[in-house]
């Protein structure tokens, strides 16, 4: 069974922007859910972060982000309920507690907890779109002229996951197939034969990247490339919601104050920022009929053209490719 | 030399000169003097058992020994004037491309276009290149529908042709390839065994290939150089090779010449073609009328079934799908049979056995079996300790030892065993404590057990097949109708099937689509057929030794 956080090829404009680009628009909105508490403008940043989830085609991604950002919106919120006693409402007095001394629920409390819990939450729907749309070897490429050796570790232990999980599958169904006249055989035993296989695995994937030429010294200069026009789209997706949130809080648009009253800033400046972010959340978006493959390391300019070709190559047929 | 003089072909493709080599801590050398040459263009075919170097050789070819591997080594190795054992691989991989016998740990990257880019990447290849070369090369090998696919995604098969085309992909003078059919169909095998003679015709590249089903290559191949215990026992043309192999290597020799020298024909053919025309030549007609293929069941069997499926659909979650791999199977099995279940990859032969093993569940209709004892492809996972004996304890597990002739094997370490015992042992941690006594569980199941292996440990295993299906009491070796197992082999191996089973039962596509007497299902097909069968086309004629009997028949006439 595939995580559904684990990457997918697939085509669409967040797929075929390199890494970088990929990672400054999407770490563009983690950024905003660090700067601001407002939870109006956390709420416009978790559904920049899921829009543009869905609109690369990661849905599975995002849910997956979702259930995990909720639980952790949750035990914030619960934790802040239990251990602020601040705010004028409130809901539950849950009498004297070990350690946390006197214990009462106010609903300033749980708005302040569930305000850090949405940051949790658009920084795990953020990075589950990452994990889906963003090619691990690209990156790792991408790493290799800086840090050749953990980039070669990282190579290695991207490809000895999987195996090591198909290995694991094995070993377990072979465990069930001894007969009740063999051994039984432990956790411990199927560890340590699942580790021996693994460094054999090892020898073989580094063996295979020795004859791929990975030990040749990165031609950094002939393999940079120029920015597509994904990687200008998303860089100023970025850029545009880095400034609108950073001239954003020079106008104040964070105004939010949980104690001892909540007061959520709803100011000209909260909506227009809310907004912008809200639109970022678009960049993902494929423009109808074109078909670009995105899977090429440097988004090299083979594209599909006109959506029956499309068709024709999902169905396995042949295709029309064309130079642009 | 200039790149035009090389690329005209002055220079050999591999020049391997008096190499002896040794592995670190190796009691012995896995090479012994070997010199060899391989020119520009040639199609060279490497054969020889199992563990006589024909790996160490195609490792030594691209730099990975002594470079990865380490060791001790002596001589020269030259690959297109490269120095392969100053130059390490990834020099060389301009020069030679290399497929070996596992397609899962030869892909590195997570999609199949970015796979095939690597080696051009790490070259510095500027990226309009690339995409050019990546494209031509998924042309050339017919995967252009594959490169957006993720690698995890992808069959056996299919890795393979991904694993080609990244070595393929730098245009290599040299293409060193370590049993690359042995996890693939008949049809996917013959597939690739065309396409490499199609590259070699068409790009020019020499092709290097070590292969045990000499049948299924040696029509290609300009020349065969065979090797023994690490030193070149044999080089020359096909032709010369099978007449030395008929004297001095049986175990190398292919059905169609077994066959030619059992009637007592010469010169012994190198493949399908060249035997039809030698019987043309003798005036052997081959039958007009294919309409009756019908063979009488030899053993008919009439005890009841001790596996029985009705109408079983069984579907697997493949990752981003839900695929049906079983779609209304109906098969009945009985005490004594051997069967074999054979198809192209991905056709649902392992689902049936690990289903009926229990390891997956119906999603609808049944299986009812007795008890199964099933070994998966892979014997190593079965062998978790560093004893036998504490593999296999008690007195269960000394009988399930002796049903698989092991008993003397207790103290040994799993490791030291060879690779045929190895399996032995494998299945009988599969039988111990599932028979009574000395009675086996009614039904005895292997996943592809022939891969990587040779001839010789194939016969073993034919043997031990004879074993637990018939008709041997492992303690008096007797006929006894007691300890008769239902045997059901899955398998690509075609010839193998016709020296062990009685019965084929072939899937296609999760289906059977026919099921009959072995003699009856291996003469009537194109790609599920034996050499013999190919070669004379008569109804029920499958192994040398019933072609030659009808060839002698047809002169006595």
């Amino acid at each position: 069974m595939k995580s559904p956080l684990a990457y997918v090829p697939r085509r669409g404009p967040l797929q075929a922007a390199s890494p970088g680009a990929a990672v400054a628009y999407l770490g563009a909105i983690v950024v905003v859910a660090f700067l601001y508490l407002n939870p109006l403008v956390l709420l416009a940043a978790t559904a920049a972060a899921t829009l543009a989830g869905v609109l690369a085609g990661a849905r599975t991604a995002v849910r997956a982000g979702w259930r995990m950002g909720l639980w952790l919106a949750l035990t914030f919120a619960v934790i802040n309920a239990l251990i602020v006693h601040r705010g004028e409402t409130v809901l539950a007095r849950l009498g004297h507690w070990p350690v946390l001394g006197q214990v009462d629920v106010t609903g300033q409390a749980i708005l302040a907890g569930v305000s850090y819990g949405l940051r949790a939450l658009v920084t795990t729907i953020a990075f589950a779109v990452y994990s889906s749309c963003v090619d691990p070897d690209r990156v790792l490429r991408a790493l290799r002229p800086l840090a050749r050796r953990s980039a070669l570790t990282a190579t290695l232990v991207s490809r000895l996951v999987p195996v090591a999980g198909a290995d694991a599958a094995r070993l377990r169904d072979a465990a069930r197939l001894r007969g009740p006249g063999a051994a039984a055989v432990g956790r411990a035993p199927l560890a340590r034969r699942l580790l021996a296989g693994s460094l054999d695995r090892a020898v073989d994937v580094a063996a295979t990247l020795e004859l791929r030429g990975y030990s040749l010294d990165a031609p950094r200069a002939r393999n940079r490339r120029r920015r597509s026009r994904y990687d200008r789209r998303f860089y100023a997706a970025a850029t545009l919601v880095l400034t609108a949130a950073i001239a954003g809080l020079i106008a104040d648009a964070d105004a939010f104050k949980t104690y001892p009253a909540i007061q959520i800033g709803v100011a000209p400046a909260t909506l227009t920022l809310c907004a912008l972010i809200l639109i970022s959340g678009l960049a993902p978006l494929r423009r109808r009929g074109s078909n670009r493959r995105p899977s090429s390391a440097d988004g090299t300019k083979t594209a599909y053209i006109g959506t029956k070709s499309a068709r024709r190559r999902r169905a396995g047929g042949g295709r029309e490719v064309a130079r642009v | 030399m200039s790149e035009l003089a090389i690329r005209r072909g002055a220079a050999p493709a591999l020049a391997v000169q008096g190499l002896s080599y040794a592995y670190p801590r190796a009691g012995r050398r896995a090479l012994e003097d070997v010199s060899v040459e391989v020119a520009p263009g040639e199609f060279v075919l490497l054969a020889g058992r199992s563990a006589s170097g024909k790996s160490t050789l195609l490792k030594a070819a691209c730099g990975l020994v002594p470079h990865f591997h380490g060791g001790e080594v002596e001589g020269e190795v030259r690959v297109a004037e490269l120095d392969a054992i100053a130059t390490g691989p990834g020099e060389l991989a301009a020069a030679v491309g290399y497929l070996a016998q596992d397609p899962e740990t030869q892909v590195v990257s997570t999609t199949v276009a970015a796979e095939i880019e690597l080696p051009l990447e790490m070259r510095g290849d500027a990226p309009a290149d690339r995409a050019r070369a990546v494209e031509e090369v998924a042309l050339a090998l017919a995967i252009p529908h594959l490169l957006d696919r993720a690698a995890d995604t992808l069959s056996g098969g299919e890795l393979q042709r991904v694993a080609l085309a990244a070595a393929l992909v730098t245009r290599p003078r040299l293409i060193l390839l370590d049993e690359p059919t042995s996890q693939l169909d008949p049809v996917a095998g013959d597939e690739l065994i065309w396409l490499l003679r199609r590259l070699n015709e068409e790009w020019g590249v020499a092709v290097l290939l070590a292969e045990h089903r000499l049948e299924r290559c040696l029509a290609v191949a300009d020349r065969v150089v065979a090797m023994d215990a690490g030193r070149i026992a044999f080089d020359g043309a096909p032709a010369d090779f099978l007449a030395w192999s008929h004297d001095s290597d049986p175990a190398l020799t292919t059905p169609a010449a077994r066959l030619f020298s059992l009637a007592g024909i010469d010169p012994l053919p190198v493949g399908v073609r060249a035997a039809r025309q030698t019987l043309r030549g003798m005036g052997v007609a081959h039958p007009p009328n294919r309409a009756s293929r019908r063979v009488s069941d030899p053993h008919p069997y009439v005890a009841e079934p001790v596996l029985r499926a009705k109408n079983l659909w069984v579907e697997l979650d493949r990752g981003e799908e839900i695929h049906d791999v079983l779609k209304g199977i109906d098969l009945a099995v009985r005490p004594g049979e051997r069967i074999a279940l054979m198809g192209r990859n991905g056709a649902g032969k392992s689902t049936l056995l690990r289903t009926a093993a229990g390891l997956h569940e119906p999603v609808a209709g049944k299986i009812a079996v007795d008890s199964v004892a099933l070994l998966t492809q892979n014997p190593g996972d079965y062998l978790v300790r560093e004893r036998v004996g504490d593999e296999l304890p008690g007195e269960q597990g000394a009988a399930a030892l002796r049903v698989v002739g092991l008993e003397h094997a207790l103290d040994a370490d799993p490791r030291d065993l060879s690779g045929g015992e190895r399996q032995r042992l494998a299945l009988a941690i599969a039988l111990a404590g599932r028979m009574e006594g000395e009675q086996l569980p009614s039904v005895v199941a292997l996943d592809e057990p022939t891969r990587g292996m040779d001839r010789a440990r194939k016969d073993d295993l034919v043997a031990l097949i004879e074993r637990l299906a018939g008709n041997v009491d492992f303690v008096s070796h007797s006929e006894s109708k007691s300890t008769r197992a239902a045997v059901i082999v899955a398998t690509h191996d075609v010839e193998f099937a016709s020296e062990f089973a009685e019965r084929v039962v072939l899937l296609g596509d999760g289906v059977v689509v026919a099921d009959g007497p072995m003699a009856e299902i291996l003469s009537g097909g194109w790609y599920f057929a034996t050499e013999v069968a190919r070669v004379l086309d008569l109804p029920g004629v499958v192994t040398p030794e019933q072609g030659a009997a009808a060839l002698t028949g047809e002169e006595s006439r």
